[in-house]
């Protein structure tokens, strides 16, 4: 007759198998982040500021407080979203003129972006 | 939330970064780690000092820490001793007792920096197995500069990269709890019984 296994072994042995499934879930993920790390753009996201938005995209602030009808001031650090707020249009809407003036500068003006951002 | 805790730090600087980082460190669910990124890339942009931005971080995680060591020592006990029946008997208390003790250094300092999510847990029970508050500290200080350099350092070295840089660290944390509970479950499960 075979034994049967104890429920604490069984648990353990679960256990085991989820651990080791995490650790090549997430060890994956991380690895795949961390491969288009160099040429993937970072999205713009309504916590960001425009001096902040406008330094991840190495272009000048002033572009893109123009680009959203707002006095330009390198001190203003509100985020996207309070600016929204303030001038009462949606979010989505700042951020889509924000990405248009960021594509623009692209466009126009070699070396606004490095070559690392450039790659396919 | 997340949102709303970075557009405070963008926009109030110093001391939203002590408040969040002191809040995560008593066990509020917060990305301190995404968090610490920014403040480096908002040092790289000038709009915050960076040794400064370092010292302001650990001071506040050390502070949230202290808190959990705190509710641990006066609080975990009770818990504890009502629990006492699911833990096991006196004996075996005794035993995890001097492990937490033995193990108690080491563990504060990689929770601090190394694997994260278990730092609000091992200031409880740290607190709880009466280790000693002042090599707490030591341990929780060394732990908490290492981590608070390292992340803001990196947030300043890819300043416009920091979204990606926290999303591969937040991976890389888990992937490490991953190795360190592989290791742990299979240790019990092939060499562990009694």
């Amino acid at each position: 007759m075979v034994a049967q296994p104890r429920p604490g072994t069984l648990i353990l042995a679960l256990g085991f198998c989820l651990a080791i499934a995490a650790t090549f879930f997430f060890g994956y993920r991380a690895s795949r982040t961390a491969r288009h790390v160099r040429w993937q753009n970072e999205p713009i996201q309504s916590w960001m500021s425009v001096p902040f938005v406008a330094h991840a995209h190495h272009t000048r602030p002033e572009l893109l407080f123009q680009a959203i009808h707002v006095e330009p001031n390198p001190r203003d650090h509100r985020s996207i979203r309070d600016i929204a707020r303030a001038e009462k249009l949606p979010v989505a809407e700042l951020i889509r003129d924000l990405r248009n003036a960021i594509e623009n500068a692209d466009r126009s003006g070699p070396g606004t972006i490095p070559p690392s951002a450039q790659a396919p | 939330m997340l949102n709303q805790l970075l557009a405070a730090l963008t926009q109030y600087g110093s001391p939203a970064l002590f408040a969040v980082v002191a809040i995560a460190a008593i066990g509020v669910p917060v990305p301190v780690t995404l968090l610490l990124i920014v403040t480096g890339s908002l040092a790289a942009q000038g709009a915050m000092d960076l040794w400064a931005s370092i010292a302001i971080a650990t001071a506040g995680s050390v502070s949230g820490d202290q808190i959990g060591f705190a509710v641990g020592r006066w609080g975990g006990k009770a818990l504890i001793a009502r629990l006492s029946w699911l833990l096991g008997d006196a004996e075996h208390l005794k035993k995890l007792d001097a492990k937490a003790k033995s193990w108690g250094g080491a563990g504060v300092f990689f929770s601090r920096w190394l694997v994260t999510p278990l730092g609000p847990w091992i200031n409880l029970a740290s607190g709880a197995a009466d280790y000693s508050w002042l090599r707490f500290t030591l341990w929780d200080f060394l732990g908490e500069s290492l981590g608070a350099a390292l992340f803001i350092w990196l947030g300043h070295v890819f300043s416009d990269r920091v979204q990606q840089i926290g999303a591969v660290l937040g991976d890389l944390g888990w992937a490490i709890l991953g190795i360190l509970a592989t290791a742990f479950l299979g240790w019990r499960l092939f060499f562990g019984r009694e």
